[in-house]
């Protein structure tokens, strides 16, 4: 009992999705009783615990109940049915910045912030060195905090919730705060915490982020456990499964595709580029890859007007905007062809070594000197996934010795 | 039990709301923290004006009599209806981070009721201006009905705030019973001319005897009845504990709710 820092036992979640709700008297009265709702179940009967020191990481696509369960654990939200113990002081890294007051200054608002997560002002006191230092505004802090960049801001948040000293740390999509220094110091600080024993909860679509830190993943599909295992291959059932079954829901959705409309697509149009599939090294059509991984794009076009002298291309984009990658097949000396007919072009990238990130991808077709036929910007989109810590755009292949 | 130390464990953050609202309430304006002062009594002009040149009363310093049952007053009537809008108004604190709710309706009470001392400050200067004088044996009892004109605007505050989440017409609706609670309470006139068979009502309501408290320690330099203060007590502490009852069980489904 007392090396178990959380226990969840079968707990069941419910919310009521209204149709048209009347919370004034006049609607109450006028539909009482006839209030339509339908009842979401969004946990299905969950239980699991966690010893004290460990770390989970929580994971699901979207809408699987996975930030329901960590809602839960904060006790913002209460289970409809079971139960949920925690042993000890629950900080949580949810919402960065709660309560903070854009005329006070830095050092006021840590005060507020931390003031919310249950801090005394002796404790508080005996903080603030390391809350500024770890945020590193010095210079700033007794300025208003209107006055921050977004980025300072978020660093001045993280450094109050980081430096809680909770026994348990409720972290929902973090380590996106910052620029990339910042953010390995944060991790950096979280393997700290970890060591000393604090207990971890981590609801993150990065798998490479969960790897590194936890022990252990628990797959939450459809409001149930689906798996719970070692990271690595409870991560790699999952991936797997995304690939298989939710393609269609992870794909760049219709409305988002480039068009002449948003100005991401533009050319003559006499071939039009019309799908884009992703495959991986066993053939399975999927857009989440590991760094490593040999990706096999397919693009398929149509052709109104046969195109002379064609050429494709491909640009790929992290999710700053910077191209990590651009070629295309006059530059690789492909030898010359046309586009006579509607077909498919394959393109083979081998051991990938792009490192975690959403991607996206450009493709075009181009005709001669680089006449644009149809160049379409964003047009695809994939994640890349690893489990070690490396930092920076692209791995480079490298060896130490010491 | 365990409410009350979680609420001990996060003074910190009472402490923090109730100086954000302080300093938050009037900023920006150009009189900014003067408006504290300037409304009460610009609020007893009015009322002075009335009673003793319109609506002529034979009661002696009337604008004293009425000052020292108003400023309470608005101290009762603000925790209740804009304390009603308190939990709603901290949504996005509410749906994103744990803390114990009533953390929030105790915060803005409390704000209010720093108020209500700083208005005292008027009160203390309007008694030497005016010459009544003081009984400063009497006065040491004024913290002790503070305390329980506290809890009661509390335990109100809990009430109005929790049911608010669900029922938003209720702020706009008390408002209303606020008007008709401040005349149904002797603030404006004496309790004396109170028909014998409504006197029943009116002691029900505790701020009834709350107000006569004060009045008879500021204006009649009395010790305070002693009946009056033992059933505000108890009523005051009634209604906390209702009111604490109530939110607590109503606060389980904030979050989903806002």
């Amino acid at each position: 009992m007392n090396d178990t820092a959380i226990i969840v036992k079968d707990v069941t979640k419910s919310f009521k999705v209204y149709m048209d709700k009347g919370a004034q008297l006049k609607e109450r009265l006028l539909s009482f009783r006839r209030n339509r709702y339908e009842k979401r179940q969004v946990l299905k009967g969950i239980s699991f615990t966690v010893k004290k020191g460990e770390a989970i990481g929580l994971i699901g696509r979207n809408g699987c109940g996975k930030s329901t369960t960590l809602k839960l654990l904060t006790r913002i939200m209460y289970p409809d049915s079971g139960t949920i113990t925690m042993n000890g002081r629950v900080s949580s890294l949810i919402e960065l910045g709660a309560g903070f007051h854009p005329d006070m200054s830095g050092r006021e608002n840590i005060y507020t912030n931390a003031s919310i997560f249950g801090l005394t002002k002796k404790e508080i006191d005996s903080r603030i060195d390391d809350i500024i230092s770890f945020s590193e505004l010095e210079k700033f802090i007794d300025d208003p905090v209107r006055t921050y960049s977004s980025g300072m801001y978020m660093r001045l948040a993280f450094s109050v919730a980081i430096n809680v000293d909770a026994d348990i740390l409720l972290i929902d999509e973090i380590l996106a705060v910052g620029d990339a220094n910042f953010q390995s110091k944060c991790f950096a600080r979280l393997k700290e915490i970890k060591a000393q024993g604090t207990t971890i909860v981590i609801v993150s679509h990065s798998l490479g982020q969960i790897e590194q830190i936890c022990d252990r993943s628990i797959w939450i599909y459809d409001g149930l456990i689906k798996a719970e295992g070692v990271p690595k291959e409870v991560d790699l059932e999952y991936l797997d499964f995304m690939g298989r079954e939710m393609q269609e829901n992870t794909q760049v959705s219709s409305a988002d595709m480039p068009t002449e409309e948003n100005g991401r697509r533009w050319g003559n149009g006499h071939a039009r580029i019309t799908k884009i599939t992703s495959y991986g090294e066993d053939d399975r059509e999927k857009n989440v890859f590991r760094t490593g991984e040999t990706i096999r794009f397919v693009i398929e076009y149509s052709v109104s007007k046969p195109v002379e002298d064609a050429i494709f291309g491909i640009g790929i984009f992290n999710r700053e905007g910077i191209q990590c990658y651009g070629t295309n097949t006059r530059i690789d000396r492909v030898s010359e062809f046309s586009l006579d007919t509607s077909g498919r072009a394959e393109i083979v990238l081998e051991n990938v070594l792009l490192l975690p990130s959403e991607y996206s991808f450009d493709f075009a077709i181009e005709s001669g000197e680089g006449i644009p036929v149809d160049y379409c910007r964003q047009i695809y989109k994939a994640e890349m996934i690893s489990n070690t810590g490396d930092t920076g755009i692209s791995r480079i292949n490298h060896k130490w010795s010491v | 039990m365990n409410t009350i130390k979680e609420l001990y464990a996060y003074r910190q953050m009472i402490f923090s709301l109730v100086r954000k609202d302080l300093r938050g309430r009037y900023k920006g304006s150009a009189l900014g923290f003067l408006w504290t002062f300037i409304n009460p009594l610009l609020q007893l002009v009015v009322y002075t004006v009335v009673f003793s040149f319109i609506l002529k009363t034979n009661i002696e310093r009337y604008y004293l009599y009425l000052f020292v049952a108003l400023i309470p007053w608005i101290f009762f009537s603000s925790s209740i209806t804009v304390g009603a809008a308190s939990v709603v108004a901290q949504k996005d604190l509410i749906k994103k981070i744990y803390f114990p709710r009533m953390v929030i309706p105790i915060s803005y009470v409390t704000s209010c009721f720093v108020n209500m001392l700083l208005c005292f400050i008027v009160i203390f200067a309007v008694i030497l201006v005016s010459g009544a004088g003081f009984n400063f044996a009497a006065l040491l009892t004024l913290p002790v009905i503070m305390a329980v004109e506290y809890l009661l605007a509390l335990g109100m505050a809990l009430l109005t705030s929790a049911v608010t989440v669900y029922f938003r017409d209720l702020e706009h609706i008390l408002s209303i019973i606020s008007m008709v609670w401040m005349y149904m309470t002797p603030i404006m006139y004496d309790k004396s001319i109170v028909p014998e068979r409504l006197m029943p009502i009116f002691n029900l309501n505790p701020m009834t005897h709350i107000i006569s408290c004060y009045r008879d320690v500021l204006y009649y330099k009395n010790m305070p009845d002693l009946l009056s203060l033992v059933s505000a007590t108890a009523l005051g502490v009634f209604f906390l504990i209702f009111g604490g009852i109530v939110f607590n069980k109503l606060q389980r489904r904030f979050a989903e709710e806002l």
